[in-house]
C-alpha cells in the first residue's frame, strides 16, 4: 500500500500558505479600512485587489485548459 | 438488445445519482452564507448551480481515477459490466437520499465508490477490488482531508480574529460571496467528474467506446447540468444542519471556514485526490468552531456527521451488493432492481414531506448588522 505522502504534504503546505496569505490579506484590508483618511480607502482597496489577484493566480495553475497544461 | 437496455438505465441512474450529488452538497459552499445571512437562499443556490456548471468543464483529473485503479480491469481481473454498474449505482442514490432525509453532510463520492465497491465484491468476488487503492487513494485521505482542512480553518480563524477589530467583521459577509463561490466552482471541478467516469466507464465496458478513452463531451454536458440543476433545488436539510448545527457562524468564521476548503479542494484536486468535498467543508467548519473563542462546537452533532462518514462505504456497499445478486438472476433481476429503487426514492421523498424543510423556513438571521458591538448602559425602560 503505498500513499503518496510527498504529494499529501504538498498539498497541505500549499493548502496551509493560500488560505492564510487571502485571510491575513483580506482581514488587514478590512482593518485598514476601518477610518475616514482617504490613505486608509487606497490602501484597503489595493489589498483587495491584491486579494483578486491570488485567487486569479490560483485558478490559472490549477485550470490545465489556462496554462497549457 | 439487453446490453442497450442496461446501458441506457445506467446512464439514467448516474444523472439522478449526479442530481443528488448536486443537492446534497450545496451546503458545502452555501451553508456559511446563508447562516449569516451573506447571501439569500435562493440567490446562494442559483450562484452555487452556475459555478457548478461551469467548474464541471474545467477539469477531467479525477475522472480518471474512477475507471482507473479502483477495480481491477483486464488481464487477471474482472470484466465491469453495466449490470454491476447499475447496481453499485443503486447502492449510491438510495445512500445518498437516506443522509438527505436525515440532514446529514455525508460523502457522496464514498456513496458512489461503495456502491460499486459492494455491487463489484457481489458480482465478481473480493479480488476484483484493489485493496491498496482503496486503502491509499480513498479511506486515508478520508481521514486526512477533514482534519487538514480542520488545521487550515483553526488558524484562518485565529488570524480574522486576531487582526481585525470587532465592528469591522461585519463587512466579512461581502468576502464570503466570493469565497463560497470559489468552493462552488472548485466543487464542480471535483463532484461533476465522478459521474462523467462512471458513465464513460460503463460505456467502455459495454464496447461503444474504446478501452482508456476519456468523457464524451455529451456525457461531460450532461453531467454538468445535473449537477447544476441538483444544486439549484437546494438540499435545505443539510444546510441548516452545517449552517447552525455544528456551531454558530459568524461571517469571519464563514469567510475562514470557506477559505479553508476551498484551498484544500483545489490543492488535491490538482493531484488526482479523489476528495470528498464534503468531509473538507465539515472540516474547515469544525475547525472554525474551535478557531473562534467564545464559540461552542456542538460536539454531538459533530460526532453524528462522523459517525455518518464511517458509514457510508459500507452501507451504500451493502444495498449495492444485495442490488447485484438481485440483476444477477437475469434481466428480470434488473428491471426489479429499479422498480425496488423507484420505490425506495418515493418512500424516502414522502417521508421527508412530513418535516419539509425549504428555503422558507430555514429560521434565517435577521437582516443587517449581524456582529453587534458591545452597547453602553443606557438602557431606556417603558
Amino acid at each position: 500500500m503505498m500513499v503518496n505522502w510527498q504529494a499529501f504534504i504538498v498539498v497541505v503546505v500549499a493548502a496551509i500558505v493560500a488560505a492564510c496569505l487571502l485571510v491575513t490579506l483580506f482581514s488587514t484590508a478590512l482593518r485598514v479600512g476601518d477610518g475616514a483618511a482617504p490613505w486608509r480607502r487606497l490602501v484597503a482597496v489595493s489589498l483587495y485587489v491584491l486579494c483578486g489577484l491570488v485567487v486569479c493566480f490560483g485558478l490559472y495553475l490549477i485550470v490545465p485548459a489556462l496554462h497549457g497544461g | 438488445m439487453d446490453i442497450m437496455l442496461v446501458v441506457a438505465l445506467v446512464i439514467a441512474l448516474a444523472l439522478f445519482f449526479d442530481f443528488t450529488n448536486g443537492f446534497h452538497d450545496t451546503a458545502n459552499a452555501m451553508a456559511t452564507p446563508i447562516a449569516t445571512g451573506a447571501l439569500k437562499p435562493k440567490v446562494a443556490v442559483a450562484i452555487a448551480a452556475v459555478l457548478n456548471l461551469v467548474g464541471a468543464f474545467l477539469s477531467t483529473e479525477v475522472a480518471k481515477t474512477i475507471s482507473g485503479g479502483l477495480i481491477r480491469e483486464g488481464d487477471g481481473g474482472v470484466r465491469i459490466t453495466p449490470v454491476l454498474v447499475l447496481a453499485g449505482l443503486i447502492g449510491a442514490i438510495v445512500w445518498n437520499l437516506v443522509t438527505w432525509l436525515l440532514g446529514l453532510p455525508s460523502s457522496s463520492s464514498h456513496a458512489l465508490f461503495g456502491g460499486l465497491i459492494g455491487a463489484v465484491m457481489v458480482g465478481a468476488g473480493f479480488g476484483a477490488i484493489d485493496g491498496g487503492v482503496l486503502v491509499s487513494k480513498i479511506l486515508i485521505p478520508a481521514v486526512l482531508a477533514p482534519l487538514t482542512a480542520g488545521f487550515v480553518s483553526f488558524i484562518a480563524t485565529r488570524i480574522a480574529y486576531t487582526i481585525t477589530k470587532k465592528r469591522e467583521r461585519d463587512n466579512f459577509k461581502i468576502g464570503q460571496v466570493f469565497t463560497s463561490s470559489l468552493v462552488s466552482l472548485a466543487h464542480g471541478t471535483n463532484d461533476a467528474q465522478k459521474t462523467m467516469g462512471v458513465i464513460t466507464l460503463t460505456l467502455i465496458a459495454a464496447g461503444l467506446q474504446p478501452t482508456g478513452s476519456g468523457p464524451e463531451l455529451w456525457v461531460i454536458v450532461a453531467c454538468a447540468l445535473a449537477i447544476a440543476i441538483g444544486t439549484y433545488t437546494g438540499g435545505w436539510r443539510i444546510i441548516r444542519t452545517l449552517g447552525k448545527g455544528i456551531t454558530d457562524i459568524e461571517p469571519a468564521q464563514g469567510f475562514a471556514a470557506e477559505v479553508a476548503t476551498t484551498a484544500t479542494i483545489l490543492a488535491s484536486t490538482n493531484l488526482g485526490f479523489a476528495l470528498s468535498t464534503t468531509q473538507v467543508a465539515s472540516g474547515s467548519v469544525i475547525g472554525t468552531g474551535v478557531g473562534r473563542k467564545g464559540a461552542s462546537v456542538r460536539w454531538r452533532t459533530a460526532g453524528r456527521i462522523a459517525l455518518g462518514w464511517l458509514i457510508t462505504l459500507p452501507a451504500s456497499a451493502v444495498v449495492g451488493a444485495a442490488a447485484a445478486f438481485v440483476a444477477g438472476l437475469g434481466l428480470w433481476g434488473v428491471v426489479l432492481d429499479v422498480v425496488l429503487a423507484a420505490a425506495a426514492i418515493l418512500v424516502i421523498f414522502v417521508r421527508s414531506r412530513r418535516s419539509h424543510v425549504d428555503h422558507r423556513n430555514l429560521h434565517l438571521p435577521v437582516p443587517g448588522k449581524f456582529v453587534r458591538p458591545k452597547k453602553r448602559k443606557t438602557v431606556a425602560v417603558r
